[in-house]
């Protein structure tokens, strides 16, 4: 062992007095949050009905308000205390000691060790990415539901609200609990080990971000028990002020979810601002760290604005004030304006991540350096800048300020130029490849094509004389899903099957994967490209009935979406069977250069035994002799090293 | 040149899908003329770039292929100045020829022509109304237009005690013209028909349980046939009750909720008004009086399996005479 290894397996001894062990009731974990989620319920609900009786304010015991309160607001307060996510928090707030250096809740070594408040990067990201992908079954079947109504032009199965609901928590699920952070699963696991990173920056935050997802979910799952998400996933005032009640499910699961998404965008940038490895400059940083990089500024600049907007549609609803509501002044457009202000952002919160997988998946099985780096890493700080003028051209009918239509569009059109800029750039880095289609390359491939007609029909919807004719109708429903789906979604499929093996240490199933894309490929353009001609010829979307014409069409769709449905069944075969008994993984099983595959599969509990020294860039496939970086001294390739476990 | 065949088959499948398909509907105003002409304008342009894309990926994939145990690494080529130059210009000055060419259409769009047709239109969940100011403020459930002359709609969200209502959106798609009724605004829309026909007034934007039944008709008239009906309509104002009776029961939108045979209406969101009959009449009311009190206080009476949204219509006491007397023999008559 060298000396350097020593000194840095030193730094992670343990110190101070480990505290006496306690009763399994009072430990931090589940056990503690099953009593402690209820006990702050009561807490809340004890204030409502403490300051309405002092108010003399009747009823006291007014269900609405402690459900706001207790249920939504002090109760998840109490789950995240009873997990132990404040736990070092409290302890250093009180005055008792704590150990700084303490990893005792680092790294997985059962099963049961995912169910625990984690600090390990590592296993933060597989606890995203498994819940994420729960949430997305539970989405997905809402979609199955869906489909299963609009398969008739009559009303068949459900009551309208119910219908308005599934395709309202069918979004908001799709988006704000699987794709967004589907992304920031993969990057917690992936982003540190590139920068050579022992973990993120602060670890404590990266697992409260964590825990906060289970408890948006939950509350959107939960709102189909108290009527009233039905006004589609933009929750659009003053419709969303007049649904009933349980209209504030999805406003409060919005402020967990996106405080999700500032906490570990934050993590993210000091991150990859601080704890880069020597050598890494940011030239050399791989091309998903810089994807993360502009993600997590779109992030922590954009999503205030949708927690902003949803506290002004809760408290309207609940605390009777008048923002939208006109009669008393408010201004409704101001809800489009601030909702979009994060929504049109949140495109790109949703797609850069996946330009960072599908770069790092072409160049590795294309066997050549990405072409035009640089020009890849500007590109994507275009799309930030002009990220946040392109929000109203979602309003060119709203009746916004006319005058805002042009410009919008200019901005719009525009945005076009980076984002062609990559897809060029991945096309020209096939050319001349030594290209592998194995199943993390198919799903890339998958993305650019699909994404390449999501754009192009967004060049569409961008100009505006075609956007006034379409938008509302299903040719946007097609948009979103040919970018959503088709862009996102193949991506996070692509980054799964890429780091599979260096998450779990195994191979997944190699033809399995294959049949996965194919049904999924076939069946979800059967599903979707249909919708832009229903749409351009007048079919309006969220509804449940519809005009007889377009009958024959949408049995067609509904069909290829219960395939759809059913492809990702396959997927969930795959990786449950792979974890458990698939053939073990080598470090290193697509030959890849950046810093991840140089450590084993999976990597060790501090990812680097010595801090790795970054020589080159990241993608010099193919230059005799060229590495990106060197780990433990001269040896380089160790690829064989072994986990310190 | 294998490249160049593959981007010609892929151009030629992508023009028969757009030439074959029955894309856009019939075309029937000037304004939809415009929003064609930028349609298929866009169509081509991204006919063009898709056809590049689709055949470098697909023959990249057949000549770059390599077998699985092939170790080899592809020509470390990091990039070229003057193709990324190419492909940052070319999309440029593609979306801008777009860009130009809708800010022409548009500001061309919103102008009118002429002698301009003013009409109000009201939504509200989950109806139309339009009225003719200048045609004595006639009021109507279908929106009448003159073939050849602007049209302009000014449009609000409220009910008819001016209380304002959600968002609903005003769509036909022989137009090509949309655009969303705000509650607390007065939004504006330009119309100029160019063809004699029905078309489909929908409401485009999700506004409560009836949002997909909030359709109303576009009837284009000759200008003849429109001044006749703006004269009929005059005169239906003081007609017998029953006729009066059925032009309250569609002109307030009783028609998007509610089945009526009599009225030719089929709405579900409400009960169903062909099936009132004496015995299911709650406290030994006569129906007459059932149906007065239920349009006057729609809370009044809550039939199991229906919400209460029906909103209060402002009518004056002649109006529900008429319309109570239109609805209950209509009923009786099923």
């Amino acid at each position: 062992m060298s000396t350097t290894e020593t000194t840095q397996a030193q730094v992670h001894v343990e110190h101070g007095a480990a505290p006496p062990p306690r009763h399994w009731a009072l430990r931090g974990g589940l056990a503690r949050a099953v009593w402690m989620t209820p006990l702050f319920f009561l807490i809340g609900m004890g204030i409502v009905v403490g300051l309405r009786a002092l108010a003399g304010w009747h009823p006291y015991l007014d269900w609405e308000v402690v459900i706001v309160v207790g249920g939504l607001t002090v109760a998840p307060i109490g789950f995240l205390a009873g997990v132990g996510t404040f736990d070092y928090w409290t302890r250093y707030a009180l005055g008792f000691p704590t150990r700084p250096e303490d990893h005792s809740s680092h790294g997985a070594y059962s099963w049961k060790d995912y169910f625990r408040v984690n600090t390990d990067h590592k296993v933060i990201g597989i606890q995203y990415v498994t819940t994420t992908i729960f949430f997305f079954l539970a989405g997905g079947l809402m979609a199955m539901l869906v489909r299963a109504e609009l398969a008739r032009p009559e009303t068949d199965f459900y009551d309208t609200q119910t219908y308005n609901q599934l395709f309202s928590v069918h979004a908001s699920l799709m988006i704000f609990l699987f794709v967004i952070p589907a992304f920031a699963g993969l990057a917690n696991f992936v982003v540190p080990l590139m920068l050579g990173a022992p973990d993120m920056a602060f670890p404590r935050l990266n697992a409260l971000s964590y825990w906060l997802l289970p408890i948006a979910g939950t509350m959107m799952l939960v709102s189909f028990f108290f009527p009233g998400f039905g006004a589609g996933w933009t929750n659009y005032a003053p419709l969303s002020v007049a649904q009933p009640f349980g209209n504030v499910f999805f406003s409060m699961a919005v402020q967990w979810a996106g405080a999700s998404s500032i906490m570990t965008a934050l993590n993210f940038l000091v991150t990859i601002i601080t704890m880069r490895a020597p050598g890494m400059t940011f030239w050399r940083m791989p091309l998903l760290v810089w994807a993360n990089f502009t993600t997590s500024l779109l992030v922590v600049i954009a999503t205030p604005f949708i927690a902003g907007s949803q506290f002004f549609v809760m408290f309207d609803k609940v605390m009777h004030t008048n923002f939208f509501n006109v009669t008393e002044h408010g201004y409704v457009l101001g809800y489009q304006h601030i909702f979009w202000f994060y929504s049109h952002p949140a495109v790109y919160i949703m797609m850069l991540p996946g330009f960072g997988i599908a770069s790092e998946v072409i160049s590795t099985f294309s066997r050549k350096p990405i072409f035009g780096y640089r020009l890849m890493a500007l590109s994507l700080m275009a799309i930030l800048v002009l990220g946040f003028s392109v929000w109203a051209h979602h309003m060119f009918v709203s009746g916004m300020a006319p005058y805002l239509r042009v410009p919008m569009m200019v901005t719009t059109l525009l945005i076009a130029v980076p984002t062609g800029i990559k897809v060029f750039s991945w096309l020209a880095t096939l050319w001349e490849g030594r290209i592998h289609f194995g199943a993390p390359m198919l799903w890339a491939l998958g993305f650019v094509s699909m994404f390449v007609i999501g754009g192009l029909s967004g060049i569409m919807l961008g100009a505006v004389p075609i956007d006034i004719h379409v938008s509302d109708t299903y040719f946007i429903v097609a948009h979103i899903h040919y970018v959503l789906l088709g862009g996102s979604l193949f991506t996070i499929f692509a980054g799964i099957y890429y780091w599979f093996p260096k998450m779990t240490g195994r191979m997944y199933n190699e033809p399995l994967a294959k049949l996965h894309f194919w049904l999924t490929l076939v069946a979800f353009n059967a599903t979707f490209f249909p919708m832009h001609i229903i749409g351009v010829q007048g079919m309006p979307r969220r509804v449940a009935t519809y005009e007889d014409r377009f009958g024959d069409w949408n049995l067609f769709i509904s069909i290829s979406s219960f395939v759809l449905g059913a492809s990702f069944m396959i997927f969930v075969y795959n990786m449950i069977v792979s974890w458990r008994s698939g053939p073990p993984a080598p470090a290193n099983p697509w030959r890849g250069m950046t810093i991840e595959w140089l450590v084993s599969s999976p990597p060790p509990v501090f990812n680097f035994d010595a801090v790795p020294q970054v020589v080159g860039n990241p993608y010099e496939y193919g230059v005799p002799g060229a590495r990106h970086a060197i780990l433990n001294g001269d040896r380089a390739a160790v690829t064989e090293l072994e986990p310190v476990r | 040149m294998a490249l160049v065949s593959i981007a010609l088959v892929v151009a030629a499948a992508t023009t028969a899908i757009a030439y074959f398909v029955d894309w856009l509907p019939e075309q029937a105003s000037e304004e939809r003329r415009g929003m064609d002409l930028v349609f298929w304008v866009t169509v081509g342009i991204c006919i063009f770039v898709f056809s590049i894309v689709a055949s470098v990926s697909i023959y990249s994939g057949i000549k770059f292929r390599v077998r699985p145990d092939d170790d080899s690494d592809g020509p470390p080529i990091h990039g070229h100045t003057g193709i990324e130059i190419l492909w940052t210009a070319v999309p440029t000055t593609l979306v801008t020829i777009i860009a130009v060419l809708s800010a022409i259409v548009l500001a061309q769009n919103d102008r009118t022509k002429g002698d301009v047709l003013r009409v109000d239109v009201r939504a509200q969940q989950f109806a139309w109304e339009f009225s003719y100011p200048a045609q004595g403020n006639i009021k109507s459930a279908f929106l009448y237009l003159p073939v050849g002359r602007s049209t302009k709609l000014y449009m609000r969200s409220e009910h008819i005690d001016k209380t304002p209502d959600v968002i609903h959106s005003f769509w036909v798609p022989e137009f090509g013209q949309k655009q969303d009724v705000v509650p607390g605004e007065v939004t504006t829309l330009v119309i100029t028909p160019t063809r004699v026909g029905e078309y489909r007034v929908i409401c485009m934007e999700l506004c409560g349980l009836g949002h997909a039944l909030m359709r109303s008709r576009a009837i284009v008239l000759s200008e003849q046939d429109f001044a006749a009906w703006v004269r009929k309509q005059r005169q239906a104002a003081g007609g017998p009750p029953g006729e009066q009776g059925k032009t309250l029961f569609t002109s307030n939108g009783c028609n998007s909720c509610h089945t009526l045979t009599a009225a030719g209406a089929t709405g579900k969101v409400g009960p169903n008004l062909d099936k009132l009959d004496e015995e299911s009449i709650p406290g030994g009311k006569s129906l007459d009086e059932y149906v007065r009190e239920s349009i006057q206080n729609p809370s009044a009476y809550r039939r199991p399996g229906y919400s209460a949204q029906m909103p209060r219509f402002n009518l004056s006491k002649d109006q529900v005479d008429a319309l109570v007397t239109f609805i209950v023999e209509s009923a009786k008559k099923n």
